[in-house]
C-alpha cells in the first residue's frame, strides 16, 4: 500500500483489503489511488504556477501578497481532498451500479468497521486541519494581523520605525479618511504611499460598516466608538477599490469610492497641499479624536433635555449650535 | 427481495399488555426527570446570556455609562423579592420531602404558600419596575436591569404555574381517588406520573431561587 | 426483557378513575365547524392583533420618542404578541393548560379519520409531521420566490427593479425566512413523523408540546411575513445593531419572529430528546439506534441549548425598541459587539442544527440503497455529538475583521479548525457504506449523492473562510454566501428533499412519481451547481454581500447566476407538480415498504395506524444488517391483533433480507 500519509482522504481499504480482492477483481482502490495521484498531480502545479499568481487580493501590498499565499496553499491542499472525493464517488457510481451487474455486496462485520481505514481517516484529518490551524496563526502574526482589524487594542503590531496612521470614518453613506499627522484634514479620497507602513484607524459614526480596501487586502469593521486598528505595507502603486462589506441600511451598495497607491514623494506633495488648502474647512471640524460620540445636543431629535449636561463626558461631535 | 405484501391490514383497535403499560409508565415517568432537567439546562442558558450580557457590558464601559453615580435599583424591593424566592423555594422543597413520607396534606398547604410566594414576587418585580430611580437606557446597568425583570417574571410565572398545575391536580385526583382510596391513587400510573412531575418542579423552584439569588448579587450587592 | 404476547382483552384507560374532559377540553377535536381549528386561528389572530395595536397606541402614543418617530414600536409589539397568543388560543393551544389550572387531566386520545384533523391541534405525531411538511414547504417557497427577486436585481449593476429600501427588505426577508425554515425543516416533518417509529415508540413523550411547536412555528412565519407591510427590515438575517436600533416597525416582526420561531425550536427539540431518551422500545440500546435518530438528538441538544440565547438576544432588541434600554446602543453604555456575540453564540450551533440532520438522512437512506450495513455507524454517531458539542466554541469566527480581541482569533481558528474533523466523518462513513456495494440510483440516492457532492464545496470552502488571513478577502461578501448555500441548501435541503421522496410513500401511503423526482432531481442539482458556483468567483473579485450594484466586469458572472437561479426556482415547481398529482390529484397506492429497507419505520402497515405499533416492538439488532448471512432480525414485532383480520402470512423470503420475526400465532 503506498503511502497513506499523502492521501488526504481516500477512504481506505474496504472491508477485504486491496491485496485481498477476490479472484479476478480488479484491485479498486489502487485503481482510485492511481486516477487521483494522476489528476492531483496535474492539479496542483497547473493551479499553482498558472493561477496562483493571480490570485486575489492580488500583490500591492505585503497583506495581500501573504493572503494570496494562503489562499493558493490552501488549494494546494484542498484540490486533491476534493479530487479524491470525487474520484472515489465517481468510481463507486460507475463501478458498482446495480445495472451493471456483478457481485453482491459483503455484509458483516467487516464491512460495518475497519480499524485501520477510521484509525487512518481521523489522523490525516486531524493532521491536515491542525497544520492549517498553525500555519493560519503563523501568517496572521508574521503579517501583524493580515490586515484585519485588531480592535482598539492590536496584539500583532509592526516593528516599522515609521507608520503612518490614517483614520478611516465610516459614516452612511460614505467612507472619509482623516490624517492625523498632517493636521487632521478630511479627505474624501484615499491616497497612500509606497514603501510605508499604514495602521489604518477604522471607526464610524453611526452604524457598523466595514472598511474592505480589496487590493490593500485590508478588512476592518467600523463600530462606533470603536477604534479598530489594520495594519499593511504598501509594495507597489496602483489603484485600489474601497468597499463597504457590512450592511449599514439603505445604500450600503453604494457606498464605495476607490483609491490610490503612490510614490512618497507624490503623497508628501499632496498631502501637505491639501493640508494648507482645507485649513479652514479643518478648524470646524470636530477636533481629531479616534472615535467620535454624537453629543446631547445634537444628535438626539430633542429627547434630552437641551439644558441638562450631557451623560458622556466623552469628545463631543458636531459644530456648536448656533445661537437661535 | 422482501414480501413486503405479506405485512397484514391491522386493525385500529388500540390495545396494551400488562408489560407495555408498565414500559410506558417507566418512560413517563423517567421523562419527567429527563425533561425537568433539560427545561433547567434552557434557563439556565436563558439567564446566562443575560449574565454574559452584564459582565460584557461592564467590562466594555462603553462612554463611562455603566453604571455612572453607582446608580442601584430599589434595595428595598430588591431584597424583598429575593427572600420571598428564596423562601418559598425552600418551602416548596421541603413539601416534596414530606410527600415523598407520604404526608401529602403537607406539601399541598406548603405547595400553596410557595405559590403565593410566587405570586407575590411577580407582584413585587412589577411594581419595582415602575419605582425605578433612573430611566431604562440610562446605561449599562439599566438596561441589563430590566432585561433580569423580564426574564424573572417569565420564570416565576413559569415555576409558579408549574407548581399550582400540580396543587389543583392533586386536588381534583384525591376527589376522585376511587375504592382503594389515596393508597390505590399513589400506586397507580397516575400516581406516579404525578410524583415525577412535582419532583421536577420542585427542582425548578430550587433553580430559581439559585438564579434569583446569584443575580441579586449582580444587581444589588457587587 | 420479554413482552408477554399474552393479550388482555382492550382496557380503556388504565388508572381508577376515568377522567372527565370536559366540552373545553375536547374542543380541539369536536368535528365540523363550531371547534377549533386554522379558521378560528385565523380569527383570534386578527383580533388579537388589533387589541394588542390598539393598547399599544393607547399606552404609547403620547411618548415624545414616539410622536417625533412617527413609529410607535410599542403598538407593533403589542400587535403582533397579542396575535400570537390569539392565533395560539384560537387553535386550541391553551386549552389543556388553563384546563390544567383547575386540575384537569388531559382528554384521552383517540384517532380521528377525518381530512380536517391536519388542520388541528393535534396529538399525534404523525399528524404534526405532516402538518410540518406543508409548513416548512410553504417557508421554503416564500423564501425562494424572495430570492428570485434578488436575483432579478442583481441583473445589471446599475439598472434597478427596486428601490434600495425594497431591495433591502427583499434580502433581509429572503434570508431570514430561510433561516427561519432551515432550522425545522428536518427537524420538523421527518424528526416528528419518524423518530417514535424508528425507536419503536407508540408515542412522543410530550406530545402536546410537539402540536405547540408546530403552531407557534406558523405563528413565526406569519409574524416575519408582517415585516414587510411594515416596512421591512433593513439588517439582513444578523441584525446587526445599530442599524437593528435606527431600523423602523419592520424590526419588531424580524426580532418577535425569531422569537416565536425560537420557541418552535425549543419545544420541538425538548420533546424529540425527551423522547430519544425515554421511550425506545426495550432491546433497543443506544449502539441500535438508528443514525438518522442520533442526528436529531444531537440537534436536539442545540435546538434546546443554544436558542435561549437568541431569545434573549432578541428580548433585549425589543426592549432597546419598546422600553427604551441599551443594551445595543454604544453611545448609552451598551454595546454594539453584545449584539453580535448573543447572535454568534446561537448562530453556529444554529448552522449545524442545520447541517446535522441532513447528514442523519444521508446517513440513514445510503445503506437501503447500497445494500451494504452502514461503514463505521459508531463513528458517525460519535462526529454528530463531538459536532453539537464543539459548536458551541466557533462563534467568533464570524467575527474575526470585527475588532474583537485579537487574542481570540487563533483560538476560534483552532476551534473551527477542529470542528471540521467531525463534519467529516459523514464523508468516511458515505465513501466506506458506497465501497463494493449495488447502488440503486433512486430518486431518494441521488438526492443523498448530491449531499456529498455539495457539502464538499461547501465544507472545504469552510476551511477557507476559518483561516484567518484569507478571511479579509472572503468575509463579507459573496464567497461566504455561496459557501453557506453550498452546506444549507447544498447539504440540507438536497437531503430534505431525498428524505420527503424516500419516506413520503411511507407518511402519506402514496407513491412519487419517478420520473418527474428525477427530472426536480436533475433540474435542481445541475442548476444549483451552476447558481452557486460562480459566487465563488464573484466573491474573489471584490462583491460584497447584500449590494445592488457592483462592478461593471462581473456583470457576466452575475446574469450567468441569475439564469441559473430562475432555473432553479423552475425546478422546484416540479416537484410541486409531482407532490400535488402524486398525494392529491391522482395518488397511487405504496406498498408497505417499497424501497426494501430494514428500518423499523418500514415494518408497520400502510397506512400507519394511530399507535404505530401492535405490539412494542423488541429490538434485537441495528436495522443495517444487509446484505447479512443469518442476519438477526431487527426486531420482534409479536403477535399482529387477530380481531377480525386473516392471520398473517408466514415470513417468506429469503432469510437474510426479512427484516421482522413474526412468531406463529396460536391456533
Amino acid at each position: 500500500m503506498t503511502d497513506a500519509a499523502t492521501q488526504p482522504d481516500a477512504a481506505g481499504p474496504g472491508p477485504s483489503g486491496p491485496a485481498h480482492s477476490g479472484k479476478g477483481e480488479p484491485r479498486h482502490f489502487v485503481r482510485m489511488v492511481a486516477i487521483w495521484l494522476v489528476l492531483s498531480l496535474v492539479a496542483v502545479p497547473l493551479f499553482y504556477f498558472l493561477v496562483g499568481p493571480h490570485v486575489p487580493p492580488g500583490t500591492m501590498t505585503s497583506t495581500a501578497e501573504e493572503n494570496q499565499f494562503d489562499f493558493n496553499i490552501l488549494m494546494v491542499i484542498a484540490l486533491p481532498v476534493l479530487i479524491g472525493v470525487w474520484v472515489y464517488l465517481g468510481y463507486c457510481i460507475v463501478t458498482w451500479r446495480a445495472s451493471k451487474g456483478g457481485p453482491d455486496p459483503v455484509g458483516g462485520a467487516r464491512a460495518r468497521t475497519h480499524l485501520g481505514v477510521q484509525t487512518a481517516w481521523i489522523a490525516i484529518t486531524s493532521f491536515i486541519v491542525l497544520f492549517l490551524a498553525g500555519f493560519g496563526t503563523f501568517e496572521l502574526i508574521t503579517t501583524n494581523g493580515a490586515g484585519g482589524g485588531e480592535g482598539p487594542n492590536p496584539v500583532w503590531t509592526p516593528t516599522a520605525a515609521h507608520i503612518l496612521p490614517v483614520q478611516v470614518i465610516g459614516q452612511q453613506w460614505a467612507f472619509t479618511y482623516r490624517y492625523p499627522t498632517f493636521g487632521g484634514f478630511e479627505s474624501k479620497q484615499l491616497i497612500v504611499p509606497v514603501d510605508t507602513t499604514i495602521a489604518f484607524h477604522v471607526t464610524s459614526l453611526d452604524v457598523i460598516h466595514s472598511f474592505w480596501a480589496y487590493q490593500l487586502s485590508i478588512k476592518a469593521d467600523a463600530n462606533p466608538q470603536i477604534d479598530n486598528v489594520a495594519f499593511t505595507t504598501t509594495n507597489h502603486t496602483g489603484g485600489f477599490t474601497v468597499r463597504c462589506s457590512e450592511l449599514c441600511g439603505l445604500w450600503h451598495g453604494a457606498m464605495y469610492n476607490y483609491g490610490q497607491v503612490v510614490p512618497k514623494q507624490a503623497f508628501e506633495t499632496w498631502a501637505t497641499t491639501t493640508e494648507r488648502a482645507t485649513a479652514a474647512n479643518t478648524k470646524l471640524l470636530p477636533p481629531f479624536a479616534w472615535t467620535y460620540v454624537p453629543d446631547a445636543n445634537g444628535a438626539d431629535g430633542g429627547y434630552y433635555n437641551d439644558t441638562v449636561v450631557p451623560y458622556s463626558p466623552s469628545e463631543v461631535y458636531g459644530a456648536k449650535q448656533p445661537a437661535s | 427481495m422482501t414480501d413486503t405484501t405479506s405485512i397484514p391490514e391491522r386493525t385500529t383497535v388500540y390495545s396494551d399488555t400488562p408489560e407495555e403499560r408498565e414500559f410506558e409508565l417507566r418512560a413517563a415517568v423517567t421523562s419527567y426527570w429527563t425533561g425537568g432537567r433539560l427545561f433547567i439546562a434552557m434557563f439556565t442558558f436563558l439567564l446566562a446570556s443575560l449574565a454574559f450580557a452584564y459582565f460584557y457590558l461592564r467590562s466594555a464601559n462603553n462612554g463611562q455609562l455603566w453604571r455612572p453615580n453607582n446608580m442601584t435599583a430599589p434595595t428595598g424591593i430588591g431584597w424583598a423579592i429575593e427572600f420571598t424566592v428564596v423562601a418559598s423555594a425552600l418551602i416548596a422543597i421541603y413539601g416534596q420531602m414530606r410527600m415523598r413520607r407520604g404526608n401529602v396534606l403537607d406539601w399541598e398547604v406548603a405547595g400553596w404558600t410557595a405559590v403565593l410566594g410566587g405570586l407575590v414576587a411577580m407582584g413585587l418585580q412589577i411594581w419595582q419596575l415602575t419605582q425605578l430611580p433612573f430611566f431604562p437606557g440610562a446605561s449599562g446597568y439599566a438596561s441589563c436591569f430590566i432585561g433580569w425583570a423580564v426574564m424573572n417574571i417569565v420564570m416565576l410565572f413559569a415555576g409558579t404555574y408549574w407548581l399550582e398545575t400540580n396543587l389543583a391536580r392533586s386536588l381534583r385526583m384525591r376527589s376522585t381517588a376511587g375504592p382503594g382510596g389515596p393508597g390505590q391513587l399513589a400506586m397507580s400510573a397516575p400516581g406516579q406520573i404525578f410524583r415525577a412531575n412535582v419532583s421536577a418542579c420542585t427542582y425548578f423552584w430550587g433553580f430559581m431561587a439559585v438564579g434569583s439569588t446569584l443575580f441579586w448579587v449582580m444587581f444589588y450587592l457587587i | 426483557m420479554t413482552i408477554s404476547a399474552e393479550r388482555e382483552t382492550e382496557v380503556a384507560y388504565p388508572d381508577p378513575t376515568p377522567p372527565s374532559a370536559g366540552w373545553f377540553q375536547t374542543l380541539p377535536a369536536r368535528p365540523g365547524w363550531l371547534s377549533q381549528h386554522l379558521g378560528t386561528a385565523v380569527i383570534g389572530a386578527v383580533l388579537g392583533y388589533l387589541l394588542g395595536h390598539w393598547l399599544g397606541n393607547v399606552i404609547a402614543s403620547g411618548y415624545t420618542y414616539v410622536a417625533n418617530s412617527g413609529t410607535n414600536s410599542i403598538a407593533n409589539t403589542g400587535g403582533i404578541a397579542f396575535g400570537a397568543l390569539g392565533w395560539m388560543i384560537g387553535i386550541g393551544a391553551l386549552n389543556y393548560p388553563l384546563a390544567k389550572m383547575v386540575g384537569k387531566e388531559p382528554a384521552p386520545e383517540f384517532e380521528t379519520t377525518s381530512w380536517t384533523k391536519y388542520f388541528r391541534y393535534t396529538a399525534d405525531h404523525k399528524v404534526v409531521g405532516l402538518q410540518y411538511v406543508i409548513g416548512v414547504l410553504l417557508f421554503l417557497f416564500t423564501g425562494g420566490l424572495l430570492a428570485m427577486a434578488i436575483r432579478t436585481e442583481l441583473l445589471t449593476p446599475t439598472s434597478h427593479v427596486f428601490g434600495p429600501g425594497t431591495y433591502i427588505a427583499i434580502v433581509s426577508e429572503h434570508g431570514t425566512m430561510m433561516m427561519m425554515m432551515a432550522t425545522s425543516v428536518v427537524v420538523g416533518p421527518l424528526g416528528n413523523w419518524l423518530v417514535p417509529l424508528m425507536i419503536g415508540a407508540r408515542r412522543t413523550a410530550f406530545p402536546r408540546i410537539e402540536a405547540f411547536s408546530f403552531w407557534v412555528f406558523s405563528a413565526g412565519y406569519i409574524v416575519i411575513l408582517t415585516a414587510l407591510p411594515y416596512g421591512g427590515f433593513p439588517t439582513g438575517w444578523t441584525g446587526y445593531a445599530p442599524l437593528q436600533t435606527q431600523a423602523g416597525g419592520g424590526m419588531i416582526s424580524y426580532l418577535a419572529g425569531f422569537a416565536l420561531i425560537g420557541m418552535g425550536m425549543m419545544a420541538a427539540g425538548f420533546n424529540l430528546a425527551v423522547t430519544i431518551i425515554n421511550y425506545r422500545a426495550p432491546g433497543m440500546t443506544w449502539s441500535r439506534v438508528p443514525i438518522f435518530v442520533w442526528s436529531i438528538l444531537a440537534t436536539c441538544a442545540l435546538l434546546t441549548l443554544a436558542t435561549p440565547t437568541l431569545v434573549a438576544a432578541g428580548i433585549f432588541g425589543i426592549l432597546d425598541h419598546t422600553a427604551q434600554t441599551a443594551f445595543y446602543v454604544t453611545e448609552h453604555g451598551g454595546s454594539s459587539y453584545l449584539w453580535q456575540n448573543l447572535f454568534w453564540f446561537f448562530g453556529h450551533p444554529e448552522v449545524y442544527i442545520m447541517a446535522l440532520p441532513g447528514f442523519g438522512i444521508a446517513a440513514e437512506i445510503l445503506p437501503v440503497f447500497t445494500r451494504k450495513p452502514l461503514f463505521a455507524y459508531k463513528v458517525a454517531a460519535a462526529g454528530m455529538v463531538g459536532v453539537a458539542l464543539l459548536s458551541f466554541f466557533v462563534w467568533q469566527h464570524h467575527l474575526f475583521q470585527s475588532g474583537i480581541n485579537p487574542d481570540m482569533r487563533p483560538l476560534f481558528m483552532l476551534t473551527t479548525e477542529l470542528i471540521s474533523i467531525p463534519t467529516g466523518f459523514i464523508f468516511l462513513v458515505g465513501m466506506g457504506t458506497l465501497y463494493k456495494a449495488k447502488i440503486r440510483f433512486e430518486v431518494p440516492m441521488l438526492f443523498v449523492l448530491a449531499l456529498f457532492f455539495n457539502f464538499l464545496i461547501g465544507g472545504v470552502t469552510g476551511v477557507f473562510l476559518s483561516d484567518v488571513p484569507v478571511n479579509v478577502t472572503v468575509h463579507g461578501g459573496f464567497f461566504v454566501l455561496s459557501h453557506f448555500h453550498y452546506t444549507i441548501m447544498g447539504g440540507l435541503i438536497f437531503a430534505f428533499f431525498g428524505g420527503l421522496y424516500f419516506w413520503l410513500p411511507k407518511m402519506t401511503g402514496k407513491t412519487m412519481n419517478k420520473k418527474l423526482g428525477q427530472i426536480h432531481f436533475w433540474l435542481m442539482f445541475i442548476f444549483f451547481n451552476l447558481t452557486f458556483f460562480p459566487m465563488f468567483l464573484i466573491g474573489l473579485l471584490g462583491q460584497p454581500r447584500r449590494v445592488f450594484e457592483y462592478q461593471q466586469n462581473l456583470q457576466a458572472f452575475n446574469d450567468f447566476s441569475s439564469v441559473s437561479a430562475f432555473i432553479l426556482g423552475a425546478s422546484f415547481l416540479v416537484f410541486v407538480a409531482n407532490f400535488a398529482w402524486s398525494i392529491f390529484i391522482r395518488p397511487t397506492p405504496s406498498p408497505a415498504n417499497p424501497w426494501d429497507s430494514l428500518g423499523l419505520e418500514w415494518q408497520t402497515a400502510n397506512p400507519v395506524p394511530y399507535y404505530n405499533f401492535e405490539r412494542i416492538p423488541v429490538v434485537l439488532t441495528d436495522p443495517y444488517h444487509y446484505s447479512e448471512t443469518d442476519a438477526p432480525a431487527v426486531a420482534d414485532l409479536g403477535d399482529p391483533v387477530l380481531v377480525g383480520v386473516a392471520a398473517p402470512a408466514a415470513a417468506d423470503g429469503p432469510p437474510d433480507t426479512d427484516p421482522v420475526k413474526h412468531e406463529t400465532p396460536p391456533e
